[in-house]
């Protein structure tokens, strides 16, 4: 008994290593590359990691629970899609296009909580099949940009980002992305939807002996990660001029990805928010740096495998650990 | 054991709903590629409803005016013998681009009476995807097969099966490079190369002077989606080449950086990177992305020295200006910021060249590429021969957008 409680302490500090790690590559990046100085470079990485840091904190809740969320990347392009397209085509404002964006997420969370917590299904298997029900889905639309510039209905992207009228952006998203996590934080260590959530991954028979629903709980981690997948479909509507549909397939490993590498297990039971988002930086901070020192497509790729593989390492070493 | 029955049957339910989509259009399947088939074909099939739906108004009025469209082109007079069934393979949905070559495809279905059946894979870099509906469309046996090729390498072994089955294929949008003799009938695209060298045509009209009198180094920049296909090649390679013939002709050196295809097949570059007076960076993403192309953009508008980019295609552009929403580097105006050139049309690039973000584009024909490759596949099924239609690409900008022949084709 003494020897876990002493792992699990160490196995909390996942989180400073990663820091650590974030602070190290970024420097790293500033000193390879002059124009990754820029401080139009850091505006364009926070840009462009809104979404994927929300995605990594939503889909950290059914990863502490012992299972996996595949759909948050085809979902955020099919909600980001219906959401345009009702305010493209069919001439909603932009509130109620967001507001269905997000309720699909919540709709689609809902489900796969469902077929995993309710049928028993594998999560892999049930959150991979939603995964092509919303890539199918999003296909029925046609590409689709939503309002900008000088158009009716371009204030959201001002909830990312604001232009002032001499052109400096002030990245205002990152403070969201801040408040998110503090809150996330806040109901993982203090909330009982958290705490349920880490004793249903750290060992659901157990939980459910004790007299918990594990079932509302359960569920509830998969809706908690499918509003942060409509979430995410907003900042990535910002983003990107045009939502295209048949993309997506991939953004979810990153968020995955990032939320490994923040400590979170796949085991289940283990994992810190703030882990999360630092992990999640890391991964956009690869993806934006290395094109800028110069290495092609291709390297790209490799490199990032090999972090993942690396981060996956450690996880293995802490299940190890954890199965006293 | 009643939660087990009842989860297998749920299963069972969700993996047969996904195989009911294979019912629902002529694909055959093998089992490997049997649910990824099912899926595309059902998001293609709804694909092909939706646009089919939003464009009966535009075929009605189009119809009145086809008969210009054919006078003085091999296609004048031709009439189907039977009612065709065709196959239609795009590189994929992902832009409006393709939206506009199925409404003109439907045009010519309406004309001639003949039906097809329109499928692409989910993205430009599926290419595995599209050569497994390729070899199930020619399982399928159709009148003719019209095939936009993702990566023209992959798709040999195919045409070959299709030939020997007397399938005849027409290439359209792109080419297929060492296509098997006979296999391909006619390929009616735009001649990439000549669309390309426009770009780069006035990109240096624009920029001469400014790369004249620079005391240091200058970049422009090029975003590719990818280096497979032969039209995105052809592009590419034209801009790359037209550029380094007009730089070398005003007795400046010009060196090509970035992704080895692209570098290696540039021609008369005379200068290396770290000395020669204009560099042209290319930039490839990993996949067929706006928001990969975003960050390859990025990186090119970053530098200091670079004075221009080009976007080769719809998504790539689009790339460019998500970069340029943070970057705020654009301008049409050289001497208030960085040329921006893009292709095709879509309604972010429009916006773009309206409001002096980009100086200009490209824009194809898509529309009259669908409508004319559905008759040089009737054609061919008739049993008459059929030649290589090349199409125009058109600069636009703010001054022409309006003209009658240029504002057709710019699509949403």
């Amino acid at each position: 008994m003494k020897k876990s409680k002493v792992d699990l302490k160490k196995l909390g500090t996942q989180k400073y290593i990663v820091l650590i790690v974030l602070i190290a590559l970024y420097i790293f990046f500033c000193i390879a590359s002059k124009t990754f100085r820029k401080p139009t470079t850091l505006i364009s990485l926070l840009d462009m990691s809104f979404y994927y840091v929300i995605m990594a904190i939503g889909v950290a809740f059914p990863i502490m629970t012992g299972g996996v969320d595949l759909s948050i990347g085809t979902g955020v392009i099919c909600y980001a899609l219906f959401g345009g397209t009702l305010v493209r085509n069919m001439g909603a404002p932009v509130w109620v296009g967001i507001l269905v964006a997000i309720i699909f997420g919540v709709g689609i969370g809902l489900l796969n909580g469902i077929l995993v917590a309710v049928m028993n299904l594998p999560p892999f298997l049930a959150t991979l099949c939603t995964s092509m029900i919303t890539r199918g889905l999003g296909s029925m639309c046609k590409a689709t940009p939503w309002p900008t510039g000088q158009q009716d209905g371009a204030w959201f992207h001002n909830i990312f980002k604001i232009t002032l009228a001499d052109n400096t952006k002030i990245p205002v998203g990152f403070l969201i992305v801040v408040a998110a996590a503090l809150i996330m934080g806040y109901v993982l260590n203090h909330t009982r939807v958290g705490r349920y959530t880490l004793a249903i991954g750290s060992n659901k028979e157990a939980t459910m002996l004790s007299g918990v629903n594990v079932k509302f709980y359960h569920i509830m981690a998969y809706v908690i990660c499918g509003l942060f997948a409509g979430m995410a479909s907003i900042a990535y509507a910002s983003a990107i001029p045009t939502v295209q549909p048949g993309t997506g397939a991939g953004m979810e490993l990153d968020a995955i990805g990032g939320a490994i590498v923040g400590g979170v297990s796949t085991a289940g039971g283990i994992g810190t928010i703030g882990g999360t988002v630092f992990g999640a930086y890391v991964i956009c901070l690869l993806k934006v740096g290395l094109p800028f020192i110069g290495l092609q497509a291709y390297w790209q790729q490799i490199i990032t495998g090999i972090i993942l593989i690396g981060a996956v390492m450690i996880d293995i070493v802490k299940k190890r650990r954890a199965q006293f | 054991m009643k939660k087990k029955v009842l989860a297998t049957l749920v299963s069972a339910a969700l993996v047969s709903s996904l195989l009911v989509g294979c019912g629902s259009t002529s694909t055959g399947d093998t089992t490997a590629a049997a649910t990824t088939a099912a899926a595309a074909a059902a998001t293609s099939a709804a694909a092909t409803d939706t646009a089919a739906a939003a464009t009966s108004a535009a075929a009605t009025e189009a119809t009145a005016a086809s008969n210009d469209l054919l006078t003085g082109t091999e296609f004048e007079g031709v009439t189907a013998k039977e009612a065709y069934n065709f196959s239609v393979i795009v590189k994929s949905f992902q832009s409006t681009y393709w939206q506009a070559a199925i409404t003109g495809m439907d045009m010519a279905k309406e004309e001639l009476g003949i039906t097809y059946d329109a499928q692409g894979p989910n993205s430009e870099s599926d290419i595995a995807d599209q050569v497994n509906m390729l070899n199930s469309a020619i399982s399928a046996k159709p009148a003719g097969i019209a095939l936009a090729a993702c990566d023209t390498k992959s798709v040999l072994d195919s045409l070959q099966s299709a030939k020997d089955a007397s399938i005849p294929v027409v290439c359209f949008d792109t080419g297929v490079a060492d296509a098997p003799d006979g296999s391909v009938v006619a390929t009616v695209a735009t001649d990439n190369t000549a669309a390309g060298s426009v770009a780069a045509d006035k990109m240096y009209e624009i920029l001469k002077d400014k790369i004249a009198s620079a005391d240091g180094q200058v970049r422009i920049g090029e975003v590719n989606q990818d280096a497979t296909a032969l039209n995105i090649q052809q592009r590419g390679l034209g801009f790359i080449n037209e550029l380094i013939k007009l730089v070398t002709a005003d007795g400046k050196t010009v060196a090509v950086a970035g992704n080895e295809y692209y570098v290696n097949a540039a021609e008369g570059a005379n200068g290396d990177e770290a000395s020669a007076d204009v560099v042209i960076e290319v930039a490839v993403p990993a996949q067929t992305t706006v928001d990969l192309c975003n960050t390859e953009a990025s990186k090119i508008m970053s530098k200091e020295d670079t004075i221009g980019i080009f976007g080769s295609n719809q998504t790539s552009a689009e790339g460019v200006l998500a970069a340029n929403n943070n970057l705020g580097v654009l301008n049409a105006d050289p001497s208030k910021g960085m040329i921006g050139i893009g292709f095709d049309a879509g309604s972010v690039i429009k916006a773009a060249i309206t409001d002096g973000t980009m100086a200009g584009a490209v824009t194809q024909s898509p529309l009259l590429m669908g409508y004319y490759s559905i008759y040089a596949m009737t054609m061919a099924a008739n049993g008459d021969k059929v030649e290589d239609f090349p199409m125009n690409g058109y600069w636009y900008d703010t001054t022409n957008m309006t003209d009658s022949q240029i504002a057709p084709n710019l699509y949403d």
